[in-house]
């Protein structure tokens, strides 16, 4: 049998990253989506944080958007946390404390990526910019992730999701004409961003390995954002045409009734192409139809049961379609609220319709038939937090690993096996870090299973 | 520096629609050579508007021009034996085959996986279809917008029912449900490439855009996971189960928007700058007061602040609010459609804008952009997307054909 087929599971697999180290100094989202997306793919990613209270490693642990409501918190058990780190390793370390600086340094020394999402001068105000690292360890690779990039005037902007989002034209995009913009209901471009930064190292590895050297990618969010419009941005440039006009964007639609007839940058123009209410009436009962094409309609026809009304040769066509859309919309949806989103779906697709639920969260994983079959969630383990569900890679690779193993480490958790195991500290000398607050700080409490390492080489060991 | 992105030594075989273009763009920016094989009369995306000048045609497609930019262009009937031969010979000369086929099709023609790693084990050959290879809704019927509504997106953009009740979820458009999708496609690829470097290996690779989609929802589902809580819409900021969260999203006096997240826990300090900004609008209300220096005052007055703020947003413009909170150290950012985009010379300081050639219209058009600034492997834009069978003579002749089994494959309709 070939290793393919004595796999247990289609997301079994072989390490695409292995023997691939990785120095992630990133924070919040952008950075850390990124690193676990190549620790998923096996990467080993130690995770450098400095968990001092009011430290922006130590809020990113007690954030609480999804912590379970009983738990008091800590910095082991918000899930969210714990979701976006998983098959990580975690470090303390002191970036300002001389000592802990030079212990990165032996780090990066022995690693092949530094990864890091801090406003474009940080690095170089820790004297750890491209070419002191290089001057650490000759082909790094190094991927920052900033939110405008590390040159340009408005180099030092820094933004949250949602203010990169409106700044790369991506909110503009996203509402009902005449409203204000809707917006990205999400961190997308921290999601994205931290997409392109696992992409980065990834082709600089392989550059790496044809010509031996390493480079620095300096990754704008808000500039992947921007080329995302790029339909858009020609009809200006090529065009002169402006975004801002009437009818635009025109919600779910690919046209607003009533405006100037415009590209919409989402596809071909065409209706139905809109969300309609269903049965039970509740918040997430909505539907998405589209017909692509005069077929469609007469198969959307015939699901609805040919009713009088979709006869009329004003909905025929396309174009007359999309002229006649508010009553082809009203009609359709004092269909659809009679059936339940699921249902209506597979009757859709059973006729070759486009159409499916609008899915919550929850539906998403307690009622999508797709996902579970695919195995998208997984449930690992964890010390903090218990046993809980974790997302996979969406995607299968013949050859690779493609799940979440390891959910995320508990603070300081790996600092024995990276700072003795791999850079040669001694037990004391570890041990020492934890007093003059290099590796763990002053003013936390140690965590119990850091107890014994950190009492090493103290009266107290021995 | 290498001339050439950091795949310039790989071929890309791109037998992809609306869903898959953007990945093949993506690789020609990373400096592959990308093969697009089109059918007889070239793909259904250059049907999709806007024009040039509006006026419609295979070779004028905005659209079709940004997501094609880069590559060569073939065209092939692949449903014939001749046609068939001849991808196959294509790819068995590339490194990636990329397809967004029905799942099966390809395998019923002879050009499934396993056929085409057969002949070649170093092969990447990625399918990046709606719901992945297996499973009860494989073969369901999707676009963008269904995608989009199925992934969840729509589930958690919209507007907060206090401001408009009767909103349905909203899925922003750009066609972002095909950016996703191709943004994991290109990861699952670059994975498969540097695991060949190092086992010298090809594979399959299976990539499901509504995964894709369902994954790229931030803390939706760990949320799910560890409150059991369904999220809900809020306007131009994050969905959540707690409502609402303050408000971020302000209009200001040009008509545009501000996106401006207040800090919870604003300091006495932040107060003082933002008063003494507001004060040169004559906006500043109290705040320049003495008492405002104690902590304390300014935790307890956290309402009046924001109340005073608010009023201050149709007094500036949404740029000049922008930079001003910016300068404060402050990480607001204004909404800002394409036409502010295209006139803030940031990106073109950066290097963003990439002017292309359009040799067949005597023009050059501006285009977006290096999205990565890669010190030794730089990205480009290396030619606007091929006319329908541009490459078609060239590309054969670079497998070894000759003019005569050119000629026959065009008599029979093969090309």
């Amino acid at each position: 049998m070939s290793p393919e087929q004595s796999r247990q599971s289609p997301r079994s697999g072989a390490r695409a990253l292995e023997g691939v180290r990785v120095v992630d100094l990133s924070w919040v989202r952008a950075g850390p989506w990124g690193t676990r997306i190549l620790g998923t793919l096996g990467a080993e990613v130690i995770k450098v944080e400095w968990p001092a209270p009011g430290s922006v490693h130590h809020n990113d642990r007690y954030t609480n958007t999804g912590r379970p409501e009983y738990i008091e918190p800590n910095l082991n058990n918000s899930h969210w946390f714990s979701e976006k780190n998983v098959n990580k390793r975690s470090v303390t370390l002191n970036l300002r404390n001389p000592r802990g600086r030079e212990l990165l340094k032996r780090l990066i020394a022995v690693s092949d990526v530094v990864i890091e999402n801090f406003t474009s001068r940080v690095m170089q105000r820790w004297e750890l910019g491209y070419e002191q690292l290089r001057e650490i360890k000759q082909d790094i690779i190094y991927v920052s992730l900033s939110a405008l990039g590390h040159t340009g005037r408005d180099h030092p902007f820094r933004t949250y999701g949602p203010s990169a989002q409106a700044l790369s034209g991506m909110t503009f995009l996203s509402g009902l004409p005449g409203e204000p913009p809707a917006g990205w209901g999400w961190s997308y471009l921290d999601d994205t961003g931290g997409i392109y930064g696992a992409i980065a190292v990834m082709t600089a590895l392989h550059h790496r390995h044809v010509t031996g050297r390493g480079q620095h990618v300096d990754l704008s969010q808000v500039g992947s954002g921007i080329a995302l419009s790029g339909a858009a941005i020609l009809d200006a440039t090529v065009n002169g045409r402006a975004m801002r006009r009437e009818g635009f964007p025109p919600g779910n639609r690919t046209h607003w009734p009533g405006t100037p007839r415009l590209d919409n940058y989402r596809g071909p123009m065409l209706a139905p192409h809109n969300a309609y209410r269903t049965a039970p009436g509740g918040y997430n009962d909505w539907c998405a139809i589209v017909c692509r094409d005069d077929e469609q309609w007469r198969a959307l026809a015939g699901v609805m049961g040919d009713p009088e009304w979709a006869r009329a040769p004003r909905f025929a066509a396309n174009d007359g379609r999309i002229e006649h859309q508010e009553e082809l919309d009203r009609e359709i949806e004092a269909w659809t609220q009679t059936l339940e989103k699921y249902e209506l779906a597979e009757r859709c697709q059973a006729a070759g319709v486009p159409a499916m639920p609008v899915q919550s969260n929850e539906d998403r994983v307690t009622r999508d038939p797709q996902l579970r079959h695919r195995e998208m969630f997984t449930e690992l383990p964890h010390a903090g937090l218990g046993p809980m569900g974790y997302q996979n890679l969406p995607f299968r690779g013949s050859a690779i690993e493609t799940s979440s193993r390891r959910a995320a480490p508990l603070i300081g958790e790996h600092n024995r096996e990276v700072l003795c195991g791999l850079l040669g500290l001694s037990e004391q000398e570890l041990g020492e870090g934890y007093r003059d607050d290099s590796i763990w700080p002053e003013d936390l409490p140690i965590e119990p299973y850091l107890e014994a390492e950190a009492a090493a080489g103290s009266g107290a060991a021995s | 520096m290498t001339p050439g992105g950091p795949l310039a030594d790989l071929r890309v075989v791109e037998l992809a629609g609306e869903q898959g273009q953007w990945c093949g763009r993506l690789l020609a920016d990373l400096g592959a050579d990308v093969i697009k094989v089109e059918p007889p009369g070239g793909a259904p995306e250059r049907r999709v508007g806007p024009w040039r000048r509006d006026e419609p045609h295979p070779d004028r497609s905005l659209s079709f021009w940004h997501y094609n930019s880069g590559k060569r262009a073939i065209t092939l009937d692949i449903e014939s034996a001749e046609g068939a031969t001849v991808l196959r010979r294509l790819v068995a000369g590339a490194d990636i085959f990329l397809e967004t086929q029905p799942p099966g099709w390809l395998a019923a023609l002879g050009l499934g996986p396993d056929e085409l790693r057969g002949a070649d084990p170093r092969l990447i050959y990625c399918s990046l279809t709606p719901f992945g290879q297996d499973g009860p809704w494989r073969d369901f019927e999707t676009t963008d917008l269904v995608q989009l509504a199925a992934g969840g997106q729509m589930a958690q953009c919209g507007y907060d029912e206090e401001d408009n009740p009767d909103a349905p979820p909203i899925a922003p458009g750009g066609g972002n449900a095909w950016h996703i999708g191709c943004h994991f496609a290109l990861v699952a690829i670059s994975a498969a490439i540097v695991y060949r470097d190092l086992s010298g290996e090809g594979q399959h690779l299976d990539v499901s855009i509504h995964e894709a989609c369902s994954l790229t929802t931030e803390s939706a589902i760990p949320t799910y996971f560890s409150t059991g809580r369904v999220v809900r819409r809020q306007t131009g900021r994050h969905s959540a189960w707690s409502m609402p969260r303050p408000r971020t999203q302000y209009l200001c006096k040009d008509g545009a928007y501000i996106n401006a997240m207040f800090n919870q826990r604003i300091s006495p300090e932040r107060v003082r700058i933002f008063a003494e900004w507001m004060d040169e609008y004559g906006a500043a209300a109290d705040l320049l007061d003495e008492r405002y220096r104690d902590a304390r005052v300014v935790e307890e007055s956290q309402e009046h602040i924001a109340e005073v703020l608010h009023a201050f947003f149709p007094r500036v413009t949404a740029e000049e609010a922008c930079r001003g909170a910016q300068e404060r150290g402050l990480p607001w950012g204004a909404v800002r459609s394409v036409d502010e985009i295209l006139a803030d010379p940031h990106w073109e300081d950066r290097g963003y804008w990439v002017d292309v050639e359009h040799p067949e219209l005597g023009e050059s058009f501006r285009y977006p952009g290096i999205w990565g600034l890669y010190s030794d492997s730089p990205l480009a834009i290396t030619r606007r997307a091929p006319l329908v069978g541009e490459h078609t003579a060239e590309v054969l002749a670079e497998l070894g054909l000759d003019a005569g089994e050119i000629e026959s494959l065009r008599a029979a309709g093969a090309i």
